[in-house]
C-alpha cells in the first residue's frame, strides 16, 4: 500500500467499517426499522467483501453470492416489514424498548 | 460454450424429502383457495401425510453411498438423510398438535400448515447443503417460515413480538454468518465446503499462504457466532425464552425440535468439513467453551422459572449445551495433549478420536430430544386456555397441579417427557446423554463431561418439580379440562412411546445410526 | 482516477451509513440508506462488478427501499425522536463495534492481494448468467422457494384477522 493506488485492503476496510456500523446500529438503535436498516448495512458489507475478493482473484464466481444476497434481502424485507406492521398494529409502536410485555 | 449440467435421478435423491414437503405445502395452500366450507380438518391430515412420505423417502436414502450432487452443492449422505428423517418427524408431530390449538383460537388456516411444511423443506435442504451460500439461503427459508409462524396468531401482543424478536435476531445472525462466509471466501477462493476445507488445510500448512490465516480464523469465528444464535448457545441465547414463550405452542414445539436439529446438523457439517484442515485446538477450544457456558447458563436460568413454557425454553438451551459437548468431541485431535479449557485431558494412549461415534451420539440425541420436546410442548399447549394467555400465567406450574387426578394419561406422558429431558433412565434422553458423554470421555473431554453430569443433576430438580406438581399437589377447583382431541392425543401417544422405546431399546436404531456416522467430506 | 473515485464514494458511503444510524427520524435513516446503496453501487462498478452494481440500484435502492419508505409512511413514523443521549448500553455497543472493527482490520491487514488480471468476460451479465444457470442451479432453485415462502409468510403476518 503506497497510499496512492487502491488495493484490496481499502475495500476490505470499507466493508469492515460498514459491517461494524451495522452491528453498532443493531446494538444501540431502538427503532425496529432502523435496526432492520442496520442489518441491511451488514448484508451490504458482506457483498462488498465478496466482490472485492472476486476482483482480487480475478474470478467472478464471487459475484454470485452477492446476487443471491440481494435476492434474499428483498424477500427478507417483505417478511420483516410485514412483522413490523403487525407489531405496530398490536402495540402502536415500533420501538424495541417499548416492547417489553415479555420479560427479558 | 455453455454446457448445461446433466442431472440424473441421483441428483434429486437427497432432495426428495424437501420436494415432497414443498409439494405438500403447495397443495395445502391451493386447497385454501378452492375451499368453500369451513371444514379444514383435511389440512393437518395432508400435512402429516407429506411429512410421513418425506420421512419414508429420507429413510430410504440412509443406506445410499455418500456423494455430492448438483455440482457439489448438495450432498447425499446418511448423516443428512437421518437428520432429514428427524426433521420430518418433528414437523409431523408439531402439525398433529396444531389442529386443537388453532381451533381453540378460531385460527385454522391452511397457511399455517403450508408454512410448517415449507419450514420443514428449508430445514431438510439446510442439512444437505454443502455450500455456504446455498446453506445461507436454506437457513433463510426455514427462518422466514418460522418468523411468520411465530407471529401467526394476531390476538394479543405476544405472538407478534415473538415473531419480531426472532426476526431481528435471526436477520442479524444471518448477516454475521454471511460476513464470515465472505471472509472465508476471501481466504479460500471458494464457497463449496469440501474445496474450502482443502484450501484451509493448505493455508495452515503452506507458509507462503500464512497471510490468510487471520482471515480464516475470523471467518470461522463469525460463522460460529451466526450458528450460535441459531442453536441458542450461551452467550447468543437471549432471544430464546421470549420467542419460545410468545410463539404459538405448536410452533414452539417445532422450533425447539426440528429447527434446532437442522441448525445443529448444518453447523456440524460445516465445521466438520472445514475443520479438517485447521491445526491445533482452535475449534475444540471454541466448542468446549460454548458447551461449558451453555450447559451452565441454560440450567441455572431454568432453575427459578415457575413458568413451564419458559422453563422448557431454557431447558432447550441447556440441551444445546449437552449436544455441544458431542460437537466438541468431534474436534479432538489424536495428538492433543492438554491445555484447552476445562482440563481437556489427553486421549488415552494410542486412542484415535472416534468421530463416527460422536456423530452417532449427536444423531441419537437429536432424535430423542425431538420426540421428547414436541411431547412436552404438546401437553402444555393442550392445557393452556386462550383467555389466560393475556394475563400471562397460562403456563404456570400451578396449571399442572393435580394433573394426575384430572388427566392421568397426560400426567404419565408429561412425566415421561420430564424424566427424559432430565436424563433419567430408562428414557430416551438418558440414552442420548449416555452416548454423547461416553464419546466425549473417549475423546478425553472428562472435564466437560463432569460439568455436564453436574448440570444434569441441577436440571433434574426443575424437571422433577413438574412431576411433583402433577402428582402431589391438589388440583385447583376451577380447573376446566380441555376437550379431547384425537390428533393431539395421537401426537402425545406417539412421542411417549418413542421416548420409552428409544430409552429401553436404543438398539433398534443401531443399524441406522451406524450409518449416520458417515458424513460426506468431499474430495 | 480510481483513487479519487474510490475515496469519493467510500467517504460518501461511510457518511451515509453513519447517517442511517445517527438520524433521529426513520425517514432520514431510509434516505441515508438509499445514498449508501448508490455509493456502494459505484464502488461495485470500480470492482468491475457491473452486473451487481446495476442490480444493487434496481433491487436494493429501488425495490427494497420503496418498501421501507412505504412502511414508514404507512405507519407515519416519519417524525423525529428526541436528541440522542449517551447512555450506558450505547457506550457498550460502541465499544463492542469498535473492537469488532479492530479485529476485522487486523484480520484483513496481512492478506497479500493476488492482483490477478481479470478475464475480459469478468463480471459481465453473460458470465454471471452462465454460472447462475449451470453450477449455481441449486441455490437458484432454493431462492425461488424462498421467495414463495416469503410471500406466503408476509401475507400471513400482515393480514388483519386471525
Amino acid at each position: 500500500m503506497d497510499g496512492i493506488s487502491i488495493t484490496l485492503q481499502h475495500y476490505l476496510f470499507l466493508a469492515a467499517l460498514l459491517f461494524s456500523l451495522g452491528v453498532f446500529g443493531v446494538l444501540v438503535r431502538r427503532n425496529a426499522l432502523v435496526v432492520f436498516m442496520s442489518v441491511e448495512l451488514m448484508l451490504n458489507a458482506s457483498n462488498l467483501t465478496f466482490l472485492a475478493f472476486a476482483r482480487d482473484a480475478g474470478m467472478d464466481v464471487g459475484h454470485l453470492p452477492a446476487l443471491f444476497v440481494i435476492a434474499v434481502a428483498a424477500a427478507e424485507a417483505a417478511i420483516g416489514l410485514a412483522i413490523i406492521i403487525a407489531v405496530f398494529r398490536s402495540r402502536g409502536t415500533v420501538n424495541v424498548d417499548d416492547i417489553r410485555t415479555m420479560r427479558l | 460454450m455453455l454446457t448445461l449440467p446433466t442431472l440424473t435421478s441421483t441428483d434429486f435423491l437427497p432432495l426428495w424429502p424437501a420436494l415432497i414437503l414443498s409439494a405438500g405445502a403447495c397443495l395445502v395452500l391451493l386447497s385454501e383457495v378452492f375451499l368453500s366450507s369451513a371444514s379444514r380438518s383435511f389440512q393437518p391430515l395432508l400435512t402429516v401425510i407429506a411429512t410421513v412420505l418425506g420421512a419414508l423417502v429420507a429413510a430410504a436414502t440412509v443406506f445410499s453411498v455418500p456423494t455430492g450432487v448438483f455440482g457439489g452443492f448438495v450432498v447425499l449422505d446418511p448423516f443428512g438423510s437421518l437428520v432429514s428423517l428427524v426433521i420430518c418427524i418433528g414437523v409431523g408431530l408439531s402439525a398433529l398438535l396444531a389442529p386443537a390449538f388453532l381451533r381453540g383460537r378460531q385460527a385454522e388456516r391452511g397457511e399455517f400448515y403450508a408454512l410448517l411444511l415449507f419450514g420443514g423443506a428449508g430445514m431438510s435442504l439446510l442439512v444437505l447443503s454443502n455450500e455456504l451460500i446455498f446453506l445461507f439461503i436454506n437457513l433463510e427459508i426455514l427462518s422466514i417460515a418460522t418468523y411468520a409462524l411465530a407471529a401467526y396468531l394476531r390476538r394479543g401482543p405476544r405472538p407478534a413480538e415473538a415473531g419480531f424478536k426472532y426476526f431481528i435476531l435471526g436477520a442479524f445472525s444471518s448477516a454475521v454468518l454471511l460476513y464470515g462466509a465472505a471472509l472465508l471466501f476471501g481466504a479460500t477462493r471458494s464457497t463449496l465446503l469440501p474445496q474450502m476445507g482443502a484450501e484451509l488445510a493448505r493455508i495452515f500448512t503452506d507458509p507462503t499462504l500464512s497471510d490468510r490465516q487471520p482471515l480464516a480464523y475470523c471467518g470461522l469465528a463469525l460463522i460460529g457466532a451466526g450458528f450460535g444464535f441459531k442453536i441458542a448457545a450461551v452467550p447468543f441465547h437471549m432471544w430464546t425464552p421470549d420467542v419460545y414463550e410468545g410463539a404459538p405452542t405448536p410452533v414452539t414445539a417445532m422450533m425447539s425440535a426440528a429447527v434446532k436439529a437442522a441448525a445443529f446438523a448444518a453447523m456440524v457439517r460445516v465445521f466438520l468439513v472445514l475443520g479438517r484442515g485447521i491445526p491445533g485446538d482452535a475449534l475444540l477450544t471454541g466448542f468446549s467453551t460454548l458447551a461449558f457456558l451453555t450447559m451452565i447458563g441454560g440450567n441455572l436460568l431454568a432453575l427459578p422459572q415457575r413458568n413451564v413454557k419458559r422453563m422448557l425454553a431454557y431447558s432447550s438451551i441447556s440441551h444445546a449445551g449437552y449436544l455441544l459437548v458431542g460437537v466438541a468431541s468431534l474436534f479432538v485431535k489424536s495428538g492433543t495433549t492438554k491445555g484447552g479449557v476445562l482440563g481437556v485431558t489427553a486421549l488415552a494412549a494410542g486412542a484415535t478420536p472416534d468421530t463416527a461415534g460422536a456423530l452417532r451420539g449427536i444423531l441419537f440425541y437429536l432424535l430423542a430430544y425431538t420426540v421428547t420436546t414436541v411431547g412436552a410442548f404438546g401437553v402444555l399447549g393442550a392445557l393452556e386456555r386462550r383467555d389466560d394467555e393475556v394475563r400471562g400465567f397460562a403456563w404456570d406450574l400451578d396449571r399442572l397441579a393435580g394433573l394426575a387426578q384430572r388427566k392421568p394419561a397426560w400426567a404419565v406422558a408429561m412425566a415421561v417427557f420430564m424424566l427424559s429431558l432430565g436424563g433419567i433412565p430408562p428414557m430416551a434422553g438418558f440414552m442420548g446423554k449416555l452416548l454423547i458423554f461416553r464419546s466425549a470421555v473417549d475423546a478425553g473431554l472428562v472435564g466437560l463431561v463432569i460439568v455436564g453430569v453436574l448440570t444434569s443433576a441441577v436440571g433434574a430438580y426443575y424437571y422433577l418439580r413438574v412431576v411433583v406438581y402433577m402428582y402431589m399437589r391438589p388440583a385447583p377447583e376451577a380447573g376446566g379440562l380441555p376437550e379431547r382431541n384425537l390428533s393431539t392425543e395421537l401426537a402425545l401417544v406417539l412421542s411417549t412411546v418413542a421416548v420409552v422405546v428409544l430409552g429401553v431399546l436404543p438398539g433398534i436404531t443401531g443399524t441406522w445410526l451406524s450409518r449416520g456416522g458417515s458424513v460426506f467430506l468431499g474430495r | 482516477m480510481t483513487t479519487f473515485l474510490f475515496y469519493f464514494f467510500a467517504i460518501l458511503t461511510v457518511v451515509a451509513a453513519a447517517g442511517v444510524i445517527a438520524a433521529r427520524s426513520p425517514m432520514y435513516s431510509a434516505m441515508s440508506l438509499v445514498g449508501t446503496f448508490f455509493c456502494l453501487a459505484a464502488i461495485y462498478a470500480l470492482l468491475l462488478a457491473h452486473t451487481i452494481a446495476v442490480l444493487q440500484v434496481l433491487v436494493y435502492a429501488g425495490a427494497i427501499m420503496v418498501l421501507f419508505l412505504f412502511v414508514i409512511m404507512l405507519l407515519s413514523l416519519g417524525e423525529a425522536v428526541g436528541p440522542a443521549k449517551v447512555t450506558f448500553p450505547r457506550v457498550v455497543g460502541g465499544i463492542a463495534s469498535a473492537v469488532l472493527f479492530a479485529f476485522l482490520v487486523v484480520a484483513a491487514r496481512p492478506f497479500v492481494p493476488v492482483g490477478a488480471q481479470p478475464p475480459p468476460s469478468f463480471g459481465t451479465l453473460q458470465s454471471i448468467g452462465a454460472q447462475l444457470y449451470t453450477q449455481w442451479l441449486a441455490p437458484f432453485e432454493a431462492v425461488s422457494l424462498r421467495v414463495l415462502v416469503a410471500r406466503v409468510g408476509a401475507v400471513v403476518v400482515a393480514k388483519s384477522r386471525v
